[in-house]
């Protein structure tokens, strides 16, 4: 066998050390470190740049297409279409997401044994080991979703499980990494594994389909409509879990379209499948989804918001991390600037993107159609990070979507429904989000006191199914005869709210 | 020639009722309706596309002022009979293929291809390969303008690429490939004829693909 020769990388700011073969997939390297690839790793955005500081990484057609001659000249490159050719100093610009665990207290049915919650999300896990008899929660893990090297969002997943055959390796890979979740939780607490009793998984309709090994082929085209949305049941051997054999793992029902278990979860931990008052839960997650309802009936629909309020697609944009400006303020008409773990800053996080539109729009910098009123290309926030007239494009897009959602679903309840009562913001991006800042820019049209942000719905839910009484062994069939999916692509109107929810309204909402 | 520019600037600020109202008032002082293309809607369709690319105008402002010209040339199309008759730049059978619904993109290409004197045939969103192949046929086409805005749909133009071949018309028409996932490279592995990035550059392609 001849050796191949071997390169050294070295990554900043982690200052981690890695070796590999020359001519190493610098996308796969990087991937067991945690950086992500919006795109799926082919050259279509530009999510994974790298700094490469010292040593030579070749530029391709793909890059040159993505990243500007100066960056190529600073060294910037697309990891995903790197090999290694030299022994590399690189610094990393993305970060371990913020994940949002849940602690909330809840009602529920004690019995014997140890459960486990988990939330399998498009780009994050969490995972709880609960003890069913008192309700305690014994550990809590969280990892990246390890199928995100095959894309960041749904749909790119969707792809490379149909259409490239990568079906039964995203199912594989997911399987593995909740069992391995599950031992480290056993591990953490000190407790026997033979124990565990009960494993309850939510997630939307892919990760639903991917886990369960259902063919997502249905998903990838209009009407992204499958006939397998109901509760799925395994055992640990079925899964190759190293649990008692007697262990019973569920995974939720889907609500309709790309809407999930993790919004089923959403309506069990708000309890809006039992209130008389219409009530509303949006998960601004990087597919927006949104459950509106009361006891009788509830309408949920999904948008392809985009992923520009977790950073994507923006052109300073990170996870909410070190370095990333989260919070922009307004004091006498001037703008200051928050930084995560109080760093120089590096870049924009959803929250702070949301925030420095709204600050925009007060200080008249911006104007309701979204243009910069001077006919400025960018905005220097707090050098060097700028927001540019393409980022306030992305975002108009992005809560255009979820307006537009919100307001075709309450509007098909009808003035007898009443009002919406509240509107429950989900998952971790709507606990960071400054509500006024929201309201500014009319992603959420409603007034502060109606808006609030629920944590981890998802988790929440997860774990109240844990406890559900005898007799429901969660398929809620009940809850999803009241529900209705509303496919937003197919209304009529939501082309033109759409358009419309685009621009800012004019001031505040009174 | 100061109406030509009152009437440009109607359109390029979207405002419809203006556009017509202008439209007749001129058509009711003698100005031939075949003036009005080269010398207002096209120059200002060209415009709003150039205010689009530099990031000034975003979808909202393109569609009022596509709506703005569409009032205009509502009223000059009938009239465009005889000796006023245009010649179109091309006739463009467009849609967003088969598996997806999107339709602004869409929608915004084909409004201002109308804008830049070329005869539409939109079939809409959700298109076959097979409606395509028809319209072409039926319509005498010499551009396919195709739209998919999911990495799981572009692959059907593909599909429409080989149904035109299939059907003997490939040599008839020139087809023209856009959306969010689509990439030069895209278009090229497929055997599509262009990829336009955007609305402007759909209309500039159209114009060197007839041209050529």
């Amino acid at each position: 066998m001849s050796s191949k020769p071997t390169h050294r990388v070295t990554l900043r700011p982690v200052q981690t050390e890695l070796t590999a073969p020359a001519g190493t997939a610098l996308r796969d390297l990087l991937f067991a470190q945690g950086v992500e690839f919006p795109c799926g790793g082919q050259g279509r955005c530009r999510g994974c740049r790298v700094h490469v500081l010292e040593g030579q990484a070749s530029i391709n057609d793909a890059q040159r297409e993505r990243l500007s001659t100066e960056e190529l000249d600073q060294g910037w490159r697309l990891a995903c279409q790197c090999a290694l050719e030299d022994d590399l100093v690189i610094e990393l610009r993305q970060w371990d997401a913020a994940i949002l665990v849940d602690e909330s207290p809840f009602a529920f049915h004690p019995r014997a044994g140890l459960g486990v919650a988990v939330d399998l999300g498009t780009t994050t896990l969490v995972a709880q080991l609960l003890d069913l008899s008192t309700g305690r929660v014994l550990a809590v893990r969280t990892a990246l979703n390890c199928q995100a090297r095959f894309g960041a969002d749904v749909m790119s997943r969707v792809d490379f499980g149909a259409a490239k055959g990568g079906e039964q390796q995203l199912r594989d890979l997911i399987r593995q990494q909740i069992g391995s979740l599950i031992e480290q939780l056993v591990f953490a607490a000190n407790v026997p594994q033979s124990e565990i009793t009960d494993v309850v998984v939510v997630g939307n309709t892919v990760m639903h389909h991917l886990f369960c090994g259902l063919d997502i082929e249905p998903l990838s085209r209009y009407p992204f409509e499958s006939e397998q949305l109901g509760l799925q049941t395994f055992r640990p051997g079925d899964l190759d879990w190293k649990l008692s054999s007697e262990a019973r793992v569920r995974f939720l029902p889907c609500l309709g379209g790309f809407v999930g278990s993790d919004l089923l979860a959403g309506i069990l931990a708000t309890n809006l499948s039992e209130r008389d008052e219409l009530i509303g839960l949006v998960d601004l997650g990087t597919n927006g989804e949104i459950v509106i309802g009361n006891r009788q009936r509830i309408l949920c629909a999904s948008t392809a918001a985009g992923p520009a309020f977790e950073g994507a697609r923006i052109s300073m944009g990170m996870r909410a991390a070190t370095g990333a400006i989260s919070e922009v303020k307004l004091e006498d008409r001037a703008i200051t600037c928050r930084v995560l773990g109080n760093a120089e800053p590096q870049g924009l996080c959803g929250s702070g993107l949301v925030d420095a539109v709204a600050a925009g729009l007060e200080l008249g910098r911006i104007q309701s159609s979204g243009r910069f009123a001077d006919g400025a290309s960018a905005w220097e926030l707090a050098a060097p990070v700028v927001l540019t007239q393409k980022d306030i494009r992305e975002l108009q897009l992005a809560k255009g979507a979820i307006a537009a959602g919100i307001r075709i679903l309450v509007d098909r309840f009808g003035p007898s429904a009443g009002e919406l009562k509240k509107l429950y913001l989900a998952g971790a991006f709507g606990n960071y989000i400054n509500r006024a800042s929201a309201q500014r820019i009319g992603l959420i049209n409603f007034p502060s006191d109606k808006v609030e942000a629920a944590g981890n719905t998802a988790l929440l839910g997860a774990k109240l199914a844990l406890f559900l009484p005898e007799g429901e062994d969660g398929s809620f069939t009940s809850l999803r005869q009241r529900t209705e999916h509303v496919p937003l692509n197919a209304d009529q109107n939501f082309q033109d709210t759409f358009v419309e929810e685009m621009a800012f309204p004019q001031s505040t909402y009174a | 020639m100061a109406q030509f520019e009152e009437l440009q600037q109607a359109i390029i600020d979207g405002k419809a009722p203006v556009a017509k109202e202008l439209t007749d008032k001129m058509l009711a002082e003698g100005i031939r309706p075949g003036e009005f293309f080269p010398k207002a809607i096209i120059p200002a369709m060209d415009e709003v596309g150039r205010r689009m690319r530099e990031c000034e105008f975003f979808i909202p402002e393109v569609l009022i002022a596509a709506r703005a010209a569409r009032a205009s040339s509502d009223i000059l199309r009938p009239l465009l009979v005889g000796a006023d008759a245009m010649t179109a730049a091309g006739t463009v059978v467009c849609g967003t293929v088969k598996g997806d619904l999107h339709d602004i993109g869409k929608n915004i290409v084909a409004m201002m291809l109308e804008s830049a004197g070329f005869k539409i045939v939109d079939l809409g969103v959700d298109v076959t390969a097979e409606k395509i192949v028809n319209a072409v046929r039926e319509h005498q086409a010499n551009l396919v303008a195709l739209s998919a805005l999911l990495t799981t749909t572009m692959v059907n133009m593909k599909g429409v690429v080989e149904a035109l071949s299939a059907a003997g018309l490939r040599t008839q028409v020139k087809i023209m490939v856009g959306g969010a996932p689509v990439t030069d490279a895209w278009a090229h592995s497929i055997g599509a004829d262009g990829y336009g990035k955007d609305a402007p550059a759909a209309v500039e392609l159209a114009r060197q693909l007839v041209a050529a």
